[in-house]
């Protein structure tokens, strides 16, 4: 046992307790099969037909193969708009999203958290409340929204729909209640007028919850066909997400493009992965500060 | 450079009053420290000179000119927050130029003016570190920095030093002093502990509920409290209170109840027997440090069981009861007393003090 822990140690790896290692194994499990649906969508779009379908299935792939690949890029190439209008128009419908529902949260959560302006409760409950429409049950008023306001097949048609997001502004919310007063007091002391007090003091400060946001709206907007079905009537406006659930739509008991569908997803997925990797670790610091339990004062951070 | 007065100044949140017609003139240069237990009021109302809460009623003046609808950062006034404030995201550097660059000072000057103020407070090795790096003290230094380098016209300090250890904070103390009399310009300084306030202040303003008690050089304030409240606040152990009755045998004025006799000598008898307060309950004030062992003074000895001693190295306090109340005295720090045993002491009757049992003020002198 010594030895272990002096290997431990030299290898600066923690020295755990009998708890500490059960709660481990328990995350390793629960990890493994959280990281199941990935490993499977990477295999599954580079399996050949012939392993496609085996059952039992298969996770792992044994012949791997660009054969999907290969389909979906004929699909592609076969149909009227080129593949890389799709992809032009999700990644610029993506970029403006992240871009857009950033700022419109970060806007609209720094006064409902800082400036007690009368009221503010009800506007954060209205906010809140939001979140627990079903999508479906606001399709048809936000068609009536987009139609009325002439925005149908151009690119705010796209963004409009997604700029309110309730749960970015939640997240923001709780984000900024941490940053203590007595910081914007001391902006205000140094001269600092509202904007600036926002950009230099407020906006810095909420770097992770920001990244989070960025997150969930980039989830939101690349993988959103809603909006492409909708509002989009000309094929040259919808989205790459669109255009991939053309190809895979109705196949629950069909055979034909099964492996282009394999190859989409994960295309699809892939950019999510990037994203998420890359702010990852603001992500974590946003989850646990603006948490559930999060009424523990951060007066550290100022400190 | 400029003073600053304040006239019946009141804050009420709805209904409640939290500062209460306050009234204060503040010269020139000069350090003052607001003190009292918490909830008086003594924040709100240095907030109030920042311009960082409204004010309900009555008016501030900066150096003439009213505030009230100034903004707070035209009010050329500096803070130091109690948790200090920094920036987190900014180095120290930017932390203390923030204001300098707000204001479109040119690049040289800002970085000759923090490199100054960096000078001053010791703190050149740390500009380009962030907050979070810094201990205790030394965040309390950036935080002054940040104030130096505004060379405004009155410097408000919130609590600075009650994040810091005990040590930091004596040595603070005196750093603070320090600056001031270096930068020679008006310190308005909140703080509850009243040690802070006797050893900084060149006056010190004794709030209570929203209610300035007493206004008064360290001396006057701790010599001749106004009231009850200022003689407990002011002074580490408090000052004893018995209450009892003044009454008069032949020409002298004796303080007497159960357990004590007092004579009071003639002068103050005469303030006394002037304020008509003779054969009426009236409270006795003394200091632990007027209450002696083995002294030679006559007439005005008790006699009483020890109940407790502290010792804290260089005195010692006796804890007595007289009639139920408890009385400390303190004793030389060698002197040879364990509980239990009986000691006799005596009242200096030069530093006695009174205090009208119904309203609590003081009476005479």
């Amino acid at each position: 046992m010594k030895k272990i822990i002096k290997l431990l140690k030299l290898l600066k790896l923690p020295v755990m307790d009998g708890f500490q290692i059960l709660i481990t194994i328990q995350l390793v499990i629960f990890s493994v099969f959280m990281l199941l649906p990935i490993v499977y969508i990477f295999n599954h779009a580079l399996k050949p037909y012939s392993e496609l379908f085996i059952y039992p299935p298969n996770i792992f792939v044994r012949n791997p193969n660009s054969q999907n690949f290969n389909e979906l890029f004929l699909v592609a190439a076969s149909s009227a708009i080129p593949i890389t209008r799709y992809l032009f128009n999700s990644v610029f419908i993506s970029v403006g999203s992240v871009v857009g529902i950033t700022f419109v949260s970060i806007l609209c959560a720094y006064p409902i958290s800082k400036h007690k302006f009368p009221g503010h409760k009800i506007v954060f409950s209205i906010i809140i409340l939001t979140l627990m429409f079903a999508p479906e049950a606001v399709q048809i008023p936000r068609y009536l929204v987009v139609s009325k306001l002439g925005i149908m097949n151009t690119y705010f048609g796209h963004f409009l729909p997604l700029l309110a997001m309730p749960v970015s502004v939640f997240l923001m919310k709780q984000f900024i209640d941490q940053i203590p007063d007595e910081l914007i007091q001391a902006a205000y002391l140094d001269g600092a007028k509202e904007f600036s007090v926002f950009l230099y003091i407020i906006v810095p400060n909420c770097m992770p919850a920001v990244a989070t946001v960025a997150i969930l709206a980039f989830q939101a907007s690349w993988s959103n066909i809603e909006t492409s079905t909708l509002f989009m009537q000309d094929d040259e406006m919808k989205n790459f997400a669109y255009f991939l659930s053309t190809l895979t739509n109705n196949l629950t008991n069909n055979v034909a493009r099964q492996g282009a569908a394999a190859a989409a997803a994960l295309i699809m997925f892939i950019p999510n992965l990037f994203i998420f990797l890359f702010f990852q670790g603001k992500m974590i610091t946003t989850m646990a500060h603006s948490g559930i339990k999060g009424s523990e004062k951060s007066g550290k951070k100022s400190e | 450079m400029a003073g600053l007065k304040i006239e019946r100044l009141w804050k009420r949140y709805n209904d409640t009053a939290v500062v209460k017609e306050v009234d204060l003139e503040i010269n020139d240069k000069e350090f003052i420290v607001f003190v009292g237990p918490s909830g008086c009021g003594k924040s709100t109302t240095l907030r109030m000179i920042a311009g960082l809460e409204g004010i309900s009623d009555g008016e501030i003046y900066i150096g003439g000119r009213v505030v009230n609808n100034v903004v707070p950062a035209d009010r050329d006034i500096a803070m130091v927050f109690q948790n200090y404030a920094l920036y987190p995201h900014m180095s120290v550097y930017d932390n203390i130029a923030f204001n300098l660059k707000l204001r479109k000072v040119p690049k040289k000057e800002i970085d000759r003016r923090v490199r100054e103020a960096a000078k001053v407070l010791e703190i050149e090795e740390y500009l380009q570190r962030k907050p979070g790096a810094l201990s205790g003290g030394q965040r309390q230094r950036v935080a002054l920095g940040r104030a130096i380098v505004r060379e405004p016209q009155v410097f408000l300090l919130d609590e600075p030093l009650s994040n810091l250890d005990a040590k930091m904070r004596v040595q603070m103390r005196s750093e603070i002093v320090n600056l001031h009399q270096r930068l020679k310009t008006t310190f308005i300084y909140v703080t509850h502990d009243q040690t802070e306030a006797m050893t900084m202040g060149d006056r010190i303003v004794i709030m209570k509920d929203g209610v300035i008690q007493q206004v008064g050089t360290p001396e006057e304030v701790y010599d001749q409290p106004v009231n009850i409240f200022v003689g407990g606040f002011i002074g580490s152990p408090p000052m004893n209170f018995i209450e009892g009755e003044l009454i008069e045998e032949g020409e002298r004025l004796y303080f007497y109840n159960q357990a004590i006799k007092i004579a009071i000598p003639s002068i103050q008898a005469q303030h006394l027997r002037e304020s008509k307060n003779i054969r009426r309950k009236v409270i006795l004030g003394i200091r632990p440090e007027d209450i002696h062992q083995n002294s030679l003074a006559f007439g005005n000895r008790v006699q009483a069981e020890v109940e407790l001693v502290e010792l804290t190295g260089a005195e010692k306090y006796l804890h007595i009861s007289l009639e139920e109340k408890k009385v400390v005295a303190r004793v030389n720090s060698r002197s040879i007393i364990k509980v239990g045993s009986n000691v006799e002491l005596a009242f200096d009757t030069d530093r006695l003090h009174f205090f009208d049992a119904r309203t609590e003020q003081r009476i005479a002198n």
